[in-house]
């Protein structure tokens, strides 16, 4: 099983190092004061790749633990909160956004809800407190704000 | 020869730094008995803050510096009370500072640690101190294809000493090379590997990139540990941290060798605290080890690797301040860390920055004293981290991770490349890859690159001037003798002796 994640893994580093050398080799040099240019360093870069990649085919070493289902679904789930906390973090503001993930992400990492609603009010008030009056850091306030004062 | 020293003191013990130094080793000890957050961690998450801070240079690497070394005096607490390394380089200190736990011993191991920490940091930073300045005379010889050539020897020597399997750290240290590359290549202005969108021309930001492969992927790690703490057993008490003179002159040798492996890995590019750490605790128990006593608790084996890791640790300053290359993973982020104040790190900075050379080594000096100070009282304060839940813990990075980046450039786009990066990291993780060599091949490709052309520009393309002079050929020499020797010597030495074989 580990050996064919290796397996994989190497073909798809073989891909990958092709990728690199296809991009570099199209790159277009209007004009050079060396003799190198920008092509020549990524294609070696890129035959290095694909020769320790044919090394991992031949010879796959072993990978780590994969996780069950149960624990994909939780890392999406972690993921999803860290999406989303970007997606809405400049438009419902720092304070909203962090308590909502903090909350999430809290549960999702066993605490009970109680816990988890505390740890995210003091969370997301202290850290605003703290970066932006303590550190100066401009944090977005959100645009509904204004709306509403 | 040493009025760098003398300026470095002054330097390092003005108000505010020495207030950083103290505030460093706090939190890098902090950071290192947090049980997945180890210095690279800690540094990733500090260094935006220390940026936006507005600090000088000089302080805001001593302050990182700081969290380097409190992070290598912090990793032992997880090891000993927890048998959970708080970080790579204090995986060995488990063997035998557990079962001391076990024993009862809890007080005397952390004591005892802390003093090996000390005695092996004394000597890596004296050593720094002599050896610097040396290096940096006979560095300033370097031209281009000399620097080329110890950038391969760097490469080869981390295949060889990091991890367990050389062809992935070599996949791991290409795949950071070839990150390294993505933006505008500044001698013909060439898009590379842009791939049309604004925010990649300028390249993969340092601090997206560190926190993105270090804290981002660490958060999703950590979701393995499951819901449970890391104590599946009760935690034993810490009791008085006190550890008599007996006990530490019985370790003295153990330290005082340790210290000097761990001073002369720590040197060696592209190994670190880790490495050292194992070479040492391996010496130790082949010399000392008559009663065959290691493992079940002997101090000499708590002693060693804890005397070795410190040392490593500041061990691995001397190529990056003489070199400006990295002797760590950690040293590569710090780096990074003084290329954001556009300070490249090599020879010339003993002669042109002086103040953040000598201050630098020179808050090594005090900040090491804070840390014993800090860790032989508290120890017993700095273990209740260990009992801070996952559920405020990961928050709290992700929090930090995203504040650290947001602040760049009040940009979104950072945030999603910091995640995207994230979860390549992960997934390098778990197929078998440390990152270190990630990190490392991103710090030296961009500088590796630039040599290479610079010294082929010099010669007009004659690709022989890269091994043209002494100096390069004997570092390519070294390069390939590395990586064929661990192959080479076994067959060799079996072949010898069959019967052995």
């Amino acid at each position: 099983m580990k050996l064919v994640a290796d397996r994989i893994l190497g073909i798809v580093l073989m891909g990958l190092a092709a990728f690199a050398a296809h991009q570099a080799w199209n790159l277009q040099v209007l004009f050079s004061y060396e003799p190198v240019g920008p092509k020549a360093f990524p294609l070696v870069l890129s035959g290095i790749l694909a020769l320790l990649a044919l090394v991992l085919i031949v010879r796959p070493g072993k990978g780590g633990k994969w996780p069950d289902a149960g624990l994909w679904l939780r890392i999406l789930g972690v993921l999803g909160v860290l999406v989303v906390y970007a997606l809405l973090f400049s438009r419902l503001g720092f304070m909203v956004t962090t308590f909502m993930t903090v909350v999430v992400l809290a549960r999702l990492f066993g605490a009970a809800v109680p816990k988890a609603l505390i740890a995210g009010v003091v969370m997301a008030a202290g850290s605003y407190v703290l970066f932006t009056s303590g550190l100066g850091i401009a944090l977005p306030a959100g645009s509904w704000l204004p709306e509403l004062l | 020869m040493f009025d760098f020293l003398i300026q470095g003191f002054d330097v390092a013990l003005s108000p505010l730094n020495l207030g950083l130094a103290f505030l460093g080793a706090v939190l890098g000890t902090l950071f290192g008995a947090l049980p997945g957050i180890g210095p690279i961690n800690g540094i990733a998450i500090l260094m935006p803050l220390a940026y936006t801070l507005g600090l000088p240079a000089e302080s805001a690497l001593i302050l990182l510096a700081g969290v380097y070394t409190g992070a290598e005096y912090g990793g032992r607490m997880s090891s000993i009370l927890l048998n959970v390394p708080g970080d790579a380089g204090a995986v060995m200190t488990a063997l035998d500072g557990h079962p001391l736990a076990k024993k009862g011993l809890a007080g005397p191991a952390l004591g005892l640690s802390a003093v090996s920490s000390f005695v092996g940091a004394t000597i890596a930073i004296i050593g720094l101190t002599l050896f610097a300045p040396m290096l940096a005379r006979i560095a300033v010889m370097f031209g281009p294809a000399e620097f080329f050539a110890l950038m391969v020897f760097a490469f080869a020597s981390m295949a060889v000493m990091m991890g367990k399997d050389p062809v992935k750290t070599g996949i791991a240290a290409v795949l950071g090379v070839l990150l390294a590359m993505v933006g505008v290549d500044s001698g013909t202005g060439v898009m590379r590997y842009t791939f049309g969108l604004v925010e990649l021309y300028d390249g993969i930001d340092f601090v997206v990139m560190i926190i993105g492969l270090f804290a981002i992927s660490e958060i999703l790690l950590m979701l393995e540990h499951g819901v449970k703490t890391d104590t599946d057993e009760d935690m034993p008490a810490v009791g008085r941290v006190l550890v008599s003179l007996k006990e530490v002159m019985h370790c003295r040798w153990a330290m005082i060798r340790s210290g000097l492996i761990g001073f002369i890995v720590g040197v060696l590019p592209g190994t670190g605290a880790s490495v050292a750490g194992a070479v040492s605790y391996t010496t130790e128990k082949r010399i000392s080890d008559k009663d065959d006593t290691f493992g079940t608790g002997d101090m000499r084996g708590l002693a060693a690797p804890e005397a070795a890791n410190n040392a490593a640790a500041a061990g691995s300053f001397v190529p990056m301040l003489t070199l400006g290359i990295p002797g760590s993973g950690t040293t590569a982020v710090l780096l990074g860390a003084l290329m954001l104040y556009n300070i490249t790190p090599g020879p010339m900075m003993f002669s042109e920055r002086p103040e953040v050379a000598g201050g630098l080594i020179a808050s090594l000096y005090v900040g090491n004293l804070i840390l014993l100070a800090l860790n032989l009282p508290l120890a017993g304060v700095f273990a209740k981290v260990l009992t801070i839940p996952r559920w405020v813990l990961v928050p709290g990075i992700a929090i930090l991770a995203f504040v650290g980046v947001y602040q760049l450039h009040s940009d979104l786009m950072a945030i999603y490349l910091m995640l995207v990066i994230g979860v390549f990291g992960y997934g390098l993780r778990k197929l078998g890859f440390s990152l270190a060599p990630v990190i490392l091949g991103y710090v030296l490709g961009g500088l590796m690159e630039d040599n290479l052309r610079r010294a082929l520009s010099i010669s007009g393309g004659d690709v022989g001037i890269l091994w043209q002079s002494g100096i390069s050929l004997g570092l390519w020499i070294a390069a390939v003798l590395l990586l064929v020797l661990p192959w080479l010597l076994p067959r060799l030495l079996s072949r010898r002796t069959p019967a052995h074989a």
